[in-house]
């Protein structure tokens, strides 16, 4: 009892200094700082020069479709290049992390990272609940801790809460579950150790049941609807094992395993509260009953290790995965392989990186806002270098656009939201214009999890042949109405054209080819809907870079 | 049979393609001026290029109830043998035409593989490799078009029709990416241009302007693959009519069977027949878990007739040659009956086929034990058995390709060519 009151006190004043004690200041240097020196640390040693900065428009357009998934509208990127203030940069990125839209393309990618566009279980498809969720998340700028504690916790259901679908994805598989947490959380593969010990890692395959052991007692329940969606929730029982059946090779038909105890990666099984021999688990709830939560829960053990600052994988997993979102390829490549066979290209960096996230309580704006304002990430992509994502990050590499950007992008491009506004149509959803479940067919497979473009012969059918003539409109408010009906002289017309598209004003000997090209007596209107769409279909705009 | 580059066909297309030359629509035509002389030898060469189609039985068909019965054992199931055209060598009744054509067929009877389930089994069957989280394996038909593809050909180079196998053409990278038809057989959506000629050139005009001056700016290859594939989407629009098997369809239905397996065995023939390397025709579902009898005999039927049609199709053609057709699907299924009356997955011993490019007609590889458990002699793994695809197509299945830095050879370390099933 004593020892318990002493306790509270400890605790009592542990939580007056969390609370008065500041969030430290990055450290010194700056982030930003402490990346590029490290950069430059790596292309002396590699002999490889950095390419020179980015010109402003390339900027912007990157950074737009890095931070807001879409390209900006002609009046914005206008402003922006006649903008004479140095700091226009550092300026524009503190202005799109607080942008809805930041939250939205997050969210996306997110929602990537931990679905993909085919995802297991019969819930999943239907996923707007966490779709909001995170996006509320990103907009909140929930530390990144927190966020990940949600989708692991689980707590209340997938509709009104969100975060259940990620595990509701994988109710009653386990193996799928652990595989899928130690790969996108921690950057650790164990898929190997499922069927047999890893030839080349440490882990064998009782690390990897004792992980799956966690998701061993986990099933979905659905319970009522909200907006038609179904509410399911994650039920968690008092009892269930996982059996471990030794390597798969020897497997042989009928033979039962022997349960594996929940263990973290690296770490000692868990202590979990002895059942008496007499003790009966509740009935599984089934459809229709909220669960009831159980006496111990294994996966709130997992989420509290999973997230914890002193987690070896969990802070370094993270910052990873986000400077592979913005420089190409993860400092350690591909980005859930993080292992000691695959070691990473700057370690200094990525133990800097990792311990100021955890400084700065996994703060995602402010980790993304120093890689954005880095030297590194504002170079240029340009050069005679053949590979999109350069290995020393000597320049800014080449990822293709999601579907997703390609449409919204499209649409702010040919002014289709706009027209859409003035003629006070409703629109129901983002994905208005064209029809999106083909921008999935032909363009929502290049997200891999290793980023390699994929895009074949039939994206381009769609470019040619299918429904971009539906973009180009020339509406009152659209990009076509402004250069068709204005009376500047065309070389401004298609000024604004190369700005409204491609975000940059055309080189001269293209302006004098445009204009050549629109410049005839007949069939303008056809011409200039041409000219735009070549903007639209071509390499430089399928591509951020 | 030599697995090694067979370098005269590989000059031939060399000589045949210099004597080609670009239109402006995109589409390439003989030019026949500066090739009179080779001209005969061109078309020649041609027939001669070797080429492959994989008869895909999704789910996995099982090998008692077609090649491997076990007659009065527990896994024997229902149907009775029939002789073929082989002596000694029986097959399930279920395969009355395939029967005829034994002499054509190698059979491998001992097939253990490594992967169980429908999503591992279909990447293992597809590429010869298990499914890695770091590397993107490259199906069959890539890693065909890219060896033994024809460079300029306005045709894709890896078709599938109404299969399934999401690998694509993996680390190869978009060039030898599948094109993907329905499971009608009809050409996938928005193939065809309805923009008038003149003005759809026009804009192409323009178009290449704008790659041409991106081009000399960014030299990153994914933008050039990207340009490529925009060529290639134009050019198809020449060859459209290949796709459509009407004309054919009057005198051939009647023997491919009026299935949509059999319409689409006879669009592979005539890709093939256009020089396409790599035409995969997907059938099934197989995956009998129940109803393991009823299935497979309503399933055999039409696959058997289209097949069968399809081998003597190719024969009478002079194209069976050169012309390697595989038949197998991702897993076999058990010797247990279920008490569903339906076969589960089983990869510890099964079977597939093969037929035509230097095949070993009329044999039976390997055997498997008198209950079809365990393989007892020939074994045959996934490796091995596309170590063989690759060396009778002329492929050397040691060749390596580099993800990243890591070298992956065509068939996984250790494989071995089985010499039997060749000529």
């Amino acid at each position: 009892m004593e020892t318990f009151a002493r306790h509270r006190v400890l605790l009592a004043i542990t939580v007056v200094l969390l609370l008065f004690s500041a969030v430290p200041a990055w450290a010194d240097p700056p982030l930003r700082e402490a990346i590029d020196a490290q950069m430059t640390i790596v292309w002396e040693r590699e002999k490889v020069a950095p390419a020179p900065a980015a010109d402003d428009a390339a900027f912007l357009r990157r950074v737009w479709l890095d931070l807001c998934g879409i390209v900006p509208t002609h009046e914005v990127a206008r402003q922006f290049l006649d903008d004479a203030d140095p700091q226009k940069r550092a300026k524009l990125i503190d202005r799109l992390l607080d942008d809805p839209r930041y939250a939205q393309h997050q969210a996306d990618i997110w929602d990537m990272v931990l679905f993909g566009r085919n995802p297991p279980g019969y819930d999943a498809p239907k996923r707007v609940g966490c779709q909001t969720w995170m996006r509320n998340s990103f907009a909140a700028n929930m530390p990144y801790d927190q966020f990940v504690r949600h989708l692991l916790r689980a707590e209340g259901n997938t509709a009104e809460q969100g975060a259940p679908m990620y595990l509701v994805q994988y109710s009653r598989q386990p193996e799928d579950a652990a595989m899928a947490v130690s790969q996108t959380l921690l950057g650790v593969q164990l898929q190997c150790a499922r069927c047999h010990d890893h030839p080349y890692e440490a882990w064998t395959q009782r690390d990897f049941y004792g992980m799956a052991a966690f998701f061993s007692r986990l099933s979905a329940v659905r319970n009522g609807q909200v907006n038609s969606l179904d509410k399911v929730y994650l039920a968690e029982m008092n009892t269930g094992e996982i059996k471990f059946v030794g390597p798969a090779k020897d497997a042989v038909p009928g033979k039962q395993g022997e349960p594996i105890k929940p263990k973290f990666l690296l770490g000692d099984a868990i202590e979990e509260p002895d059942l008496t021999a007499e003790f009966k688990d509740e009935k599984h709830p089934g459809d229709g009953k909220p669960p009831v939560p159980p006496k111990f829960s294994r996966k709130d053990k997992l989420a509290d290790w999973v997230t914890a600052p002193t987690n070896p994988y969990f802070a370094r997993a993270a910052v990873n995965r986000v400077w592979s979102q913005f420089m190409g390829r993860g400092l350690v490549h591909p980005v859930d392989n993080m292992s000691p066979s695959n070691p990473p290209s700057h370690p200094e960096l990525l133990d800097v990186l990792a311990k100021e996230f955890v400084a700065q309580r996994f703060d995602m704006k402010k980790l993304i806002r120093e890689i954005c304002n880095s030297r590194a990430y504002q170079l240029a992509s340009t050069g005679e270098v053949a590979e999109p994502f350069p290995q020393w990050f000597e320049r800014a590499r080449t990822r293709p656009l999601s579907a997703e950007e390609l449409l919204e992008s499209w649409r702010v491009a040919t002014g289709h939201d706009e027209v859409t506004a003035r003629s006070g149509k409703k629109v129901e959803g983002r994905f208005h214009g064209v029809t999106f479940d083909y921008l999935r067919q032909f363009f929502g497979e290049p997200t891999n999890g290793v980023g390699d473009f994929q895009g074949g012969l039939q994206e381009h059918l769609y470019l040619n042949n299918g429904e971009l003539p539906r973009l180009l409109t020339a509406e009152e408010g659209s990009l076509l109405d402004a250069v068709i009906t204005s009376t500047d002289p065309p070389e401004s017309r298609i000024d604004r054209m190369f700005v409204s598209v491609l975000t940059r004003l055309p080189d001269p000997d293209e302006r004098a080819k445009f204009v050549e090209f629109v410049m005839v007596k007949e069939n303008t209107q056809e011409r200039w809907r041409e000219a735009v769409w070549v903007l639209m279909s071509c390499s430089e705009f399928r591509f951020n870079h | 049979m030599n697995p090694h580059n067979p370098t005269v066909d590989h000059l031939s297309r060399r000589a045949l393609l210099k004597g080609c030359v670009g239109t402006a629509a995109g589409g390439m035509v003989m030019n026949w001026g500066s090739l009179v002389s080779s001209a005969h030898a061109a078309e020649a060469a041609s027939k001669k290029q070797k080429r492959c189609i994989l008869l895909w039985m999704n789910g996995g068909a099982s090998q008692f109830e077609t090649f491997d019965m076990k007659v009065g054992r527990p896994a024997g199931g229902l149907f009775r043998p029939i002789s073929t055209n082989v002596a000694g060598t029986q097959v399930c009744e279920l395969l009355p035409n395939m029967a005829k054509l034994m002499d054509k067929l190698a059979v491998v009877r001992s097939m253990h593989t490594s992967q169980i389930d429908h999503p591992g089994g279909i990447h293992l069957m597809h590429t010869a490799y298990s499914e890695a989280a770091n590397i993107r394996f490259p199906e069959l038909g890539a890693v065909i078009a890219k060896y033994i593809g024809r460079e300029q050909s306005a045709l894709p180079q890896f078709i599938k029709i109404a299969t399934n196998g999401h690998s694509g053409s993996g680390f190869l990278g978009p060039r030898f990416a599948p094109f993907n038809m329905g499971h009608d057989g009809n050409l996938p959506p928005f193939s065809k241009s309805y923009i008038d000629p003149q003005a759809e050139n026009r804009r192409h005009e323009l178009r290449d302007f704008m790659e041409n001056h991106n081009a000399r700016i960014h030299k990153v290859e994914t933008a050039r693959m990207h340009r490529e594939s925009y060529a290639a989407a134009r050019r198809l629009q020449n060859v459209l009519e290949t796709f459509k098997i009407d004309s054919e369809w009057i005198k051939y239905g009647p023997l491919y069977g009026d299935s949509w397996f059999g319409r689409n065995c006879l669009l592979a023939r005539r890709l093939i027949e256009a020089d396409v390397p790599f035409v995969e025709v997907g059938h099934g579902s197989y995956d009998t878990h129940g109803d393991n009898f009823t299935g497979h005999k309503s399933l055999t039927a039409p696959m058997d007739q289209a097949w069968s049609a399809l081998l003597n199709d190719l024969a009478e053609r002079g194209l069976l040659e050169n012309t390697l057709v595989v038949w197998m699907g991702e897993i076999g299924r058990t010797p247990q009956i279920n008490n569903r009356a339906g076969r589960d997955h089983y990869v510890r011993a099964w079977s597939t086929a093969l037929a035509g490019c230097g095949v070993r007609g009329g044999y039976v590889h390997g055997a498997t034990d008198i209950d079809g458990h365990d393989v007892v002699s020939g074994e045959v793994t996934e490796g091995d058995f596309f170590a063989t695809i690759y060396a009778a197509l002329g492929i050397d299945p040691k060749k390596e390709n580099f993800a990243g830095s890591r070298p992956v050879p065509l068939a996984p370390f250790g494989s071995k060519v089985v010499r039997e099933l060749l000529v």
